[in-house]
């Protein structure tokens, strides 16, 4: 049995043989994190394109999530709906634009930059219904088949849940005719267009993809956390799913789920002051790109050609 | 006639890189673009090919207008380019480059059943072995079977102008373009190349074939086009063109014509 197997067997048993709820919470930030991290790398790893829009889709479904709930009385689960419908209108439009022009690399990430800051800005102005920066306070709690979830087990299935979701969208992808036509795009997309593949429709789809479930995150992180602000849709939480995917292992669907929890238990594992902590998330990020470009799990499958 | 370009004009802001070209390809047939460098021939297969868009002109495909359709959908109506400086997926090895160019293929033969695909585990095994038939004999032609496990970006020049032809075959041109297939290469690989050139003959491929000299092309192309300085100077056979006094001039300076 492979090892990620057994991961997935240990994380379905998790709560059961935890009882700490503070443990359950880095679990559940874990997997909603991670969920962020896998569905950023197919834009980012598999197709390589680095958007910086991967926090404000994130954001922006959990805003829209949360005002239908909270002043239209919307039920969650009918809330998400135009909510991911919003991010995938948005990423669309987004993408059309830097695909249309072309846009490669550095450009297309300062772009999607760009778009990222004016969403968050709009949410930080916008305070009739966003309440601005002061963020929304969300008491609600959704309910599944008429169970309440308000227990963190119930939490962390959901978010499991979402992750092997997202897991196995991302796994088919890649493994898919798809995939290669990712490939070829991502190492040459000149050469991918000669050889009859619709470059632009391609890079479209994987961009309104990966928005669409970071946006499946948002609103599940929301309502778990029971409080939103602006700064969901900052770039520095677009940057920490960089650190995440680097950390894992860049071309791996896998990788980015360890990255992931890496970084989001470190801080309460080792217990340091902020300053320190930011400055140890560097330092790991800089030897990372430095001495293993291939991520964590590009070490294990560096060991295994050399056995 | 299979493709008919017409009066195709391309301008770099002053300069004119391609002037009101007019030629035209049968099927089946192998036309030989010839001139010195700078003279526009590049160019013109790259307007061909969709990669550029001409100034002014027309380009008709079995007399539909393609003029203004992008790259992939003219590589789907089947003219297919290869680039004159290889193109490679760096870190991919031969048999990967196949594998994404039987994209065009996998999209003709299966249709809509490739999104089926994606959601119910149905590899259509008849599909597979048919495209793997495929590759391996387009291998077989490229003489590329030997090193089709190795990583494309460690291969010779030769081998990897090869493959850019074998990504063409897979992509079942009705018109291959090759852009100067034979520069760079060795005396043995040019014998390699013209083999493999008139192997695609053979099997009815029709061609358009750069070359800056009239090396091995001029016994393989049934007609010549002879451009200089962006404009079509001469069109016929390969004596035909050789023996007009512009093309002598084009290549030799004006006092040997």
């Amino acid at each position: 049995m492979n090892y990620k197997r057994l991961l997935a067997i240990a994380a379905l048993l998790f709560p059961l043989m935890v009882h700490s709820e503070s443990i359950l919470a880095i679990g559940i930030y874990g997997l909603l994190a991670a969920t962020l991290a896998v569905s950023f790398n197919l834009i980012f790893g598999f197709t390589g394109q680095l958007s910086l829009f991967h926090a404000a889709a994130f954001g922006i479904s959990a805003y829209t999530t949360a005002i239908l709930v909270t002043r239209f009385q919307w039920g969650f689960w009918t809330a998400i709906l135009p909510a991911i419908a919003l991010v995938a209108v948005l990423a669309a439009i987004v993408g059309t634009i830097c695909f249309r022009f072309k846009l490669r690399e550095f450009y297309f990430a300062v772009v999607t930059m760009a778009f990222a800051e004016l969403a968050r800005l709009i949410i930080m102005n916008w305070n009739d219904v966003t309440n601005g920066t002061l963020g929304m306070t969300l008491v609600a709690k959704p309910s599944l088949g008429g169970m309440a979830i308000d227990s963190s087990v119930a939490w962390y299935y959901l978010a499991l849940g979402l992750l092997a979701v997202t897991y196995l969208v991302c796994a088919k992808v890649v493994s898919s005719w798809i995939g290669r036509c990712l490939e070829a795009i991502r190492l040459n997309d000149a050469l991918g267009e000669s050889l009859g593949i619709n470059v632009f429709a391609y890079k479209l789809l994987v961009f309104v993809l990966g928005s669409v479930l970071a946006g499946l995150a948002g609103s599940l992180y929301g309502f778990y956390t029971g409080f939103i602000e602006p700064n969901y849709l900052s770039i520095t939480h677009s940057l920490d799913i960089v650190a995440m995917v680097l950390l894992g292992g860049i071309g791996s669907l896998f990788g980015p789920i360890i990255g992931a929890f890496v970084l989001i238990a470190l801080p309460h594992v080792i217990d340091l002051g902020a300053e320190i902590r930011i400055m140890l998330y560097g330092g790991i990020l800089i030897f990372v790109i430095l001495a293993m470009p291939g991520g964590i799990t590009g070490i294990r499958s560096r060991s295994k050609h050399a056995a | 006639m299979l493709l008919e370009v017409r009066n195709l004009t391309k301008r770099f802001g002053g300069l004119i890189a391609v002037n009101d070209v007019s030629f035209h390809v049968e099927q089946g047939e192998i036309v030989g673009i010839f001139g010195p460098n700078g003279s526009g021939k590049t160019t013109t297969l790259s307007l061909i090919s969709g990669m550029i868009k001409p100034t002014s002109g027309a380009l008709l495909w079995n007399g539909d207008d393609i003029t203004h359709l992008k790259p992939f959908q003219i590589a789907h109506w089947g003219v297919v380019k290869t680039f004159q400086n290889p193109q490679l997926f760096p870190e991919l090895t031969v048999l990967d480059h196949m594998r994404i160019a039987c994209h065009l293929h996998l999209k003709r033969t299966l249709g809509w059943k490739r999104l089926k695909s994606l959601v119910i585990n149905t590899a259509n095994a008849d599909v597979a072995l048919d495209t793997a038939k495929r590759v391996d004999h387009i291998l077989e032609l490229c003489r590329l079977t030997d090193v089709r496990h190795e990583l494309a970006a460690n291969l010779s020049y030769g081998a990897e102008k090869m493959i850019g032809v074998a990504m063409a075959m897979m992509c079942e041109p009705k018109l291959l373009l090759l852009d100067e297939p034979a520069s760079g290469l060795g005396k043995d690989e040019i014998g390699n190349l013209d083999a493999v050139l008139k192997d695609l003959r053979n099997h009815g491929t029709t061609m358009v074939v750069i070359d800056h000299k009239v090396g091995f092309l001029g016994n393989l192309a049934d007609r010549s086009v002879v451009l200089h300085h962006g404009a079509k100077i001469a069109d016929g056979t390969i004596e035909d063109v050789l023996a007009r006094e512009e093309v002598i001039a084009a290549y030799l300076g004006k006092k040997h014509a």
